[in-house]
């Protein structure tokens, strides 16, 4: 059984922030995740990617990407993410860490 | 009419003293000096002085336990001694249920099963023990003097004199409560000590109400149940911890409260010097506590927070610090904590504002429960503390304020003013390996089934719970109308489970502009700040420090 | 306040893999090399279905304190227990061999180059030793370590720093052993076999692997202090660390061939001596070693704090 990728694109209207440099968050640790986001010409989009041990959970992934991408208006980024089972909170804290790193760094 | 004489011929009334002579004069050839017996007639004198059929105790508390007595029973003769009928209100060690696999005892009434709960269950499914009920602790204690007194009771204590006196200290915990109910109706008192000494340093239970003393060949088993390591508290705890603070400690001004085991409780007690202080809430909240001696209580202690916690038991390694700091803990003459669980419990029932703990699972009604299909795990002292006590009759402003937010009061009661008890389940939406806490059903109704059970065990059930914390935000279900807007509010916070992702947007604007929902935002709780960097103590070495060295953690809890 | 800032106070046994090693060397010196963003990931982990990282649980790079060119490997325990695989040895290896290279190039352009000028190594140790996913490629990377460690000798310093959750254990016991100067804090631990491999190979009775005080007084930092295996014992804190190595890294090469704990002959006979009088006095616990070094309280030791400690302690001596 080799890893699960999950992957999908997030297209909101309403994207309009796009942040300034590549950045690294968190440590590929039991029940947490890292996070990647480099900016991306994506014609406004978000492109997702999640490597993880976990099947199962792909319409997850996808609502919690899509509330994060929601709630920070992000744009033209690209996110890869590799998880060791991660719930939810600790998947939106470190996105909402990685994104902060991204825009005041 | 008939004449009155001195010559009573009604039925006699003294038998059960009558046979307790008798089941000790079986036993006399088996004392040593005084009360004492050795360790190597233990098993005799069990043979002599219980009869199969009894009502016997073990003292299995949460924390200390006679386990020395324990496994004496489990090599008593069982050709005679069987069919017992255990009361007891904790049963974790393996000797505790091998009385059933070995066919000694029958029945079990008890409060709490922790390690042994999946065997508690398989030997119900099999047949092997009958249950009576789960109890509540003080519920249990309240059956000892009703209908589950024990005829026996085997119990421990640090130390006897030769005359039976004991002192149980630092973890008194149930045995004044089991000592009295069995010694006064005629019952027998064993106790097992650390060491026989001649002079006690205080006598927490008087000798004449001790049968037998035997010194057990180790000293008796302690758990430090209650040590969280705060090095292993993460972000997403201190995220909820801040909510607490902020959206409920500080909301109603909460003052009296219990925080049950779980690193969440943890968490709050190390954000007071910190956020806390941060909010401006010293001498506002948590002056009085009802708590087992928490080493995350020890920053907020040192920095004044905390006028008293009075204890249900001990915790190992605190017992330098909590005698060091008598204005706070109840210490006895002899310069020793006594805590005593019955008291505790009395209490976190009637005189505190606030519960706050944790859960496995959240049904969409509100009823919790730490029961999974296969594990009897009972309830301990939870429920007696997270239920609004209806017997109270003093007022403080975090339960008036509670109370009258009820909107449907006046349904019940018309205009007369009531309080409520401040109940609350801090948890996050999802916990180990990704199991949703917010279910359909509890897996307390599969227990039931398994096991035989008459009702689903329920921790807490949903009309005493009054709020609920999560990642996503406070629910104030205590400001909800009816089950339908609870349901709403519940959902509202239950994230991505399957329950939270039934809420709808709409529906959820509203409860926050009802102020029956507020998000991390809506408190003004800035997330990227929950981080350990907020911890008083980040480490049980910090603890040591805080303690100005008092604090003596057992051995699994050092890293140094 | 700078991320570096912040930093510098952070506890050093708190801190990641990554944190460490952008705190170790001076503020905004440090470049990752090999890092998250060049996702070098496991491909056996990936065959396995096993989470993988990014920079494969290793941090690699080059920074600067002061004048001192300062190569870093920092390991983080949080991934599949700091262990060694393919990707982060060849990581570590390729780091030290540049820091040989590099060493061999700047002398042989710039033979003025102070000592302060030439370049130290240093490694941040959080793990237990091979990756048993891949234990071939993760036995052979600490192989190429050790001899590379050669190569590197009376060139380029290797600086041990050992102060996070997993310790230092198995093999990379050993390297950490063949380094010139141990670092340690008191949280740290340093050893070959690990405390549950003992309990499952001796028993019980032997060693109880859920006693962590005795785990600690018998693999712990002040242990390690007090017999010799470690050189310096620090504060938990980045910064604490930071200053130890900014103190050696101007440090004469020669200096720090004083300060190793094997690898010569004299270390040798050290050593033996030490086993002879382990063998003599048959120690039932660390704290036997402790009074036998002279200390006559030895039970104070472990909690006492770090500054009284290490004002009062006395060293073994063989």
């Amino acid at each position: 059984m080799a890893l699960h990728t999950v992957e999908f694109d997030i297209k909101l209207n309403t994207g309009t922030i796009t942040i300034d440099v590549p950045t690294h968050t968190g440590v590929v640790g039991s029940s947490d995740m890292e996070v990647l986001m480099e900016p991306k010409d994506l014609e406004g989009g978000v492109s997702v990617r999640i490597v993880t041990p976990v099947t199962g959970f792909d319409d997850l992934w996808k609502r919690v990407l899509d509330k994060f991408v929601n709630e920070t208006a992000l744009s033209d980024t690209r996110i890869e993410i590799n998880d060791n089972n991660a719930t939810p909170a600790v998947v939106l804290l470190r996105l909402r860490q990685a994104f902060s790193q991204a825009t005041t760094d | 009419m008939a004449q009155m004489s001195n010559d009573d011929t009604r039925k006699k009334r003294n038998q059960r003293a009558a046979d307790t002579a008798a089941r000790l004069e079986a036993a006399a050839p088996l004392f040593g000096a005084g009360k004492e017996v050795s360790s190597d007639n233990t098993v005799a004198l069990l043979e002599a002085v219980i009869r199969a059929g009894d009502i016997v105790n073990i003292e299995g508390n949460n924390q200390k336990q006679a386990d020395f007595l324990a496994e004496s029973l489990n090599k008593v003769d069982r050709s005679k001694i069987h069919d017992l009928h255990m009361v007891q209100s904790a049963v974790p060690l393996a000797s505790h249920l091998d009385l059933f696999e070995n066919g000694i005892a029958k029945k079990l009434d008890f409060a709490f099963g922790g390690p042994q709960a999946g065997r508690v269950a398989k030997f119900i499914s099999e047949g092997k023990l009958q249950l009576g009920a789960i109890h509540t602790y003080l519920e249990l204690f309240g059956r000892y003097f009703l209908d589950l007194t024990p005829r026996v009771s085997l119990i421990c204590a640090f130390k006897a004199d030769r005359k039976g006196n004991l002192y149980t200290g630092f973890n008194t915990e149930d045995t004044p409560t089991i000592v009295e109910a069995t010694k006064f109706r005629q019952g027998i008192v064993i106790a097992q000590v650390n060491e026989i000494v001649d002079e006690l340093p205080r006598v927490d239970i008087p000798g004449d109400w001790i049968d037998a003393v035997i010194q057990s060949p180790k000293p008796f088993f302690v758990e430090p149940l209650f040590t969280r390591d705060p090095g292993l508290i993460t972000d997403n705890q201190i995220l909820l911890a801040m909510l607490c603070l902020k959206g409920i400690y500080a909301e109603y001004g909460v003052t009296s409260m219990n925080h049950g085991i779980g690193f969440l409780t943890s968490a709050i007690e190390l954000l007071l010097p910190t956020y806390g202080e941060e909010l401006g809430l010293k001498g506002k909240i948590c002056t009085h506590m009802i708590l087992n001696p928490h080493p995350t209580m020890i920053p907020a202690i040192e920095t004044d927070w905390v006028d008293t916690i009075h204890c249900f038991g001990g915790e190992l390694g605190m017992e330098d610090y909590v005698a060091s700091r008598p204005d706070v803990f109840f210490i006895g003459p002899d310069g020793t904590l006594r805590s005593n669980r019955a008291f505790a419990q009395t209490a976190g029932h009637y005189a505190l504002d606030m519960f706050i703990g944790g859960t496995l699972q959240i049904d969409k009604y509100g009823n919790s429960s730490t029961a999974t299909a296969s594990r009897v795990a009972g309830f301990g002292g939870a429920p007696n503390m997270g239920c609004d006590a209806k017997g109270r009759r003093h007022s403080t402003g975090a339960w008036l304020q509670c109370g009258q937010e009820l909107p449907s009061l006046d349904q019940q009661l018309g205009t007369m003013p009531r309080g409520k008890r401040l109940v609350v389940q801090g948890v996050e939406t999802f916990g180990e390996g990704r199991q949703p806490v917010f279910v359909d059903k509890l897996d307390a109704w599969k227990l039931a089934e398994n096991a035989n059970l008459d009702l689903p065990p329920v921790m807490i059930y949903g009309d005493d719970l009054t709020h609920i914390v999560t990642e996503e935000g406070v629910a104030y279900l205590n400001r909800c109308p009816d089950l339908d807007s609870r349901m709403a509010a519940i959902r509202a916070v239950a994230g991505y489970t399957d329950i939270g992702l039934q809420a709808k947007p709409e529906e959820t604007k509203r409860l926050r502009e009802a102020n029956i929902v507020k998000t991390p935002d809506d408190l003004g709780v800035d997330p990227s700040r929950a981080t350990r960097a907020m911890l008083a103590a980040k480490s049980v070495k910090d603890l040591v420090t805080w303690s100005n060295g008092l604090y003596n953690p057992p051995s699994r809890f050092r890293n140094w | 306040m700078s991320k570096w800032n912040d930093l510098q106070e952070h506890s050093f046994l708190e801190s990641n893999a990554r944190d460490r090693a952008l705190g170790i060397v001076d503020d905004g010196t440090f470049t990752e090399l090999a890092g998250p963003f060049d996702r070098l990931s496991s491909p056996h982990l990936e065959l396995l279905g096993d989470a993988v990282a990014f920079d494969d649980g290793l941090v690699s790079g080059v920074g600067r304190i002061g004048k001192t060119p300062v190569f870093v490997v920092s390991q983080e325990g949080r991934f599949i227990g700091g262990s060694i695989g393919e990707v982060g040895g060849a990581k570590m290896a390729n780091t030290i061999k540049l820091a040989i290279d590099f060493h061999d190039k700047l002398v042989a352009d710039y033979p003025d180059l102070s000592e302060e000028e030439k370049p130290v190594l240093v490694i941040s140790f959080e793990t237990g030793g091979v990756r048993l996913h891949e234990s071939n490629a993760g036995l052979l990377a600490h192989a190429e370590v050790m001899d590379l460690f050669q190569k590197a000798r009376g060139k380029v310093p290797v600086i041990s720093l050992i102060g996070s959750k997993v310790g230092c254990f198995g093999g990379m016991g050993f390297v950490a052993a063949a380094t010139d100067v141990i670092i340690m804090s008191e949280f740290g631990r340093l050893g070959l076999t690990g405390p549950e491999v003992i309990e499952q190979e001796m028993g019980k009775e032997e060693f109880d692997s859920s006693d962590r005080a005795l785990v600690f007084r018998t693999t712990g930092g002040r242990h390690k202090y007090i017999i010799g295996d470690a050189n310096f014992l620090v504060a938990d804190t980045i910064a604490a660390f930071r200053e130890k190595v900014a103190e050696l890294a101007p440090l004469p090469v020669a200096a720090f061939e004083e300060m190793r704990r094997v690898g010569s002959p004299e270390t040798v006979e050290r050593q033996v001596r030490g086993v002879a009088l382990a063998a003599e006095m048959h120690p039932q616990d660390a704290r036997d070693v402790w009074a036998k070094a002279g200390n006559d309280d030895p039970a104070s030791l472990t909690d006492m704090p770090l500054a009284a400690f290490l004002g009062q302690v006395k060293r073994l001596s063989v």
